[in-house]
């Protein structure tokens, strides 16, 4: 009889344990998708809506070179309400990280030595360990190249790809031991202004609404810009830039006029109104 | 020789049979409107209200208690043909905080065509648009006004005369309603009944 008792106090415990996990595990669930929000800087009366985009993939053709996108570019912060064009401004993120500065590897480093796409994996292996190691490889990291204020969203053109759904002004940040702490190619007052759109060959990708309808999330968006032009490459390799920026710039393909150049982002946009984020 | 050539000929004729036995079966064949069973001459206005519709994106689904439509008919060629003219919709809601703000049916009219697929009858109604405005205490798609478009085909029931819109119907005719590059399920069952110079007759499609 006690044995017995026992049992049931034991299975009764063990069910209890499993449905407190259980709770546990919906509940931080449910926290995450608020979670994309942390940053938001959802109680400034400007704000209107806030927003996260992670670029999981894609690449950047910049001249003669193209930067696959392997390592997610998160742009996180708010946005006003849309003016009479269904345009929104960004507001910066609250910790200052409004668009994450992510390295991605050049392929072929700062030599450029790229093995052909059809060569055995071995070759490949050993051109990348001699040519993309800590001294010749480069690493090129997307910053933010004016005040958050200057990135514009359209909600609708993203929505129905139309138009410009996304401007962002960038630079890139080239690096590399040799090339020194400030070597860009852009600038704040000469940017690669993206003007992205999920127009073809972009796609709007598929929404799904989450926590009744309070989150919308745009899965695989496909946002595209081959319109650009970027300059020559400045401030690499320190006080020797005036002999080493030919050099980049010569390796590069810079400056490289509009429409050789291209920006393909792959994205997952996520967006709730600011009011819903401050009672989360 | 000769008989090379007929035999010829005969492989031929068989060919072709069985080619276009096969296009009758599975694709699109042309049925017609029929009223008491006999086939609809002139035109004919149907009037209706779902018995239940809903359109749903993932994670929301909007539903209208009173959907209603006219359905201008006739039969040209063989072919049953028509257009929707008018689809007024109320009292809609959402499963979700969102409300529906607006809603409304536009440019119309929408034109519709009856096909066959693999023995089953369908109306296929082409150009349907319908503007909603969301609104709503934390309803992140607040202010926006979502147009669907795009084509809907609906299976014909004969026995209960009405027609059915539903996944299956939608991808046996190759139709489809989209929210920018989204797929929008519309689910709906309509009453098939004449209003016109045909009431009370039974209006079927074979």
């Amino acid at each position: 009889m006690t044995e017995k008792r026992l049992t049931r106090i034991r299975v009764g415990l063990v069910a209890a344990a499993v449905a407190v996990c259980g709770l546990m595990a919906s509940a931080s669930a449910q926290a995450s998708e608020w979670n994309k929000f942390d940053y938001c800087p959802s109680t400034n009366p400007t704000v209107f809506k806030c927003m996260q985009a992670v670029t999981t993939g894609g690449e950047i053709v910049m001249g003669k070179k193209t930067v696959p996108i392997v390592k997610p570019v998160t742009l996180q912060g708010g946005t006003t309400e849309p003016n009479e064009e269904s345009v929104s401004s960004f507001v910066g993120a609250t910790n200052g990280i409004t668009l994450s500065k992510t390295p991605q590897a050049v392929p072929g480093g700062l030599l450029g030595i790229v093995p052909p796409e059809s060569s055995p994996p071995l070759v490949k292996a050993l051109s990348k360990f001699f040519f993309e190691n800590s001294l010749t490889g480069v690493n090129a990291t997307l910053e933010l190249a004016k005040p958050a204020s200057e990135i514009k969203v359209s909600e609708l053109n993203l929505l129905f790809e139309e138009g410009t759904a996304l401007t962002l002004p960038v630079k890139v940040h080239l690096e590399n031991p040799f090339l020194g702490k400030n070597c860009y190619v852009g600038s704040s007052s000469n940017p690669l202004t993206w003007k992205l759109s999920t127009a073809s060959p972009g796609t709007g990708g598929s929404l799904e609404f989450k926590e009744e309808a309070q989150i919308a999330q745009i899965n695989g968006a496909k946002l595209v810009d081959s319109t650009w032009s970027a300059p020559a490459a400045s401030g690499c390799g320190g006080i020797l830039s005036f002999l080493v920026d030919p050099i980049i710039n010569s390796q590069i393909g810079l400056p490289s006029a509009a429409g050789k150049n291209k920006s393909v982002l792959n994205n997952t946009i996520t967006v709730a109104l600011a009011e819903a984020v401050n009672e989360h | 020789m000769r008989r090379k050539a007929s035999l010829k000929v005969l492989k031929g004729a068989l060919v072709a049979a069985i080619v276009s036995a096969v296009f009758a079966g599975s694709a699109l064949a042309a049925p017609a409107w029929k009223l008491n069973g006999t086939e609809l001459s002139g035109s004919e206005t149907v009037v209706g209200a779902a018995i239940a519709s809903s359109m749903t994106i993932p994670g929301m689904t909007t539903t209208c208690n009173h959907f209603l439509y006219t359905l201008k008919i006739n039969n040209s060629g063989g072919t049953g043909k028509g257009e929707v003219t008018e689809l007024p919709l109320y009292e809609c809601s959402t499963n979700t905080v969102c409300v529906v703000s607006a809603i409304k049916a536009e440019k119309f009219p929408w034109a519709s065509h009856l096909v066959t697929v693999s023995g089953k009858n369908y109306i296929v109604i082409e150009n349907i648009r319908v503007s909603i405005t969301y609104s709503g205490k934390g309803c992140a798609v607040g202010g926006l006004t979502v147009p669907i478009t795009g084509s809907a085909g609906g299976l014909i029931d004969n026995t209960t005369e009405t027609a059915t819109f539903s996944p299956t119907s939608f991808s046996a005719t190759g139709t489809a309603l989209k929210f920018g590059s989204n797929n929008v399920e519309w689910k709906g069952t309509f009453p098939t009944e004449a209003f016109e110079w045909h009431r009370e007759q039974a209006l079927t499609v074979s």
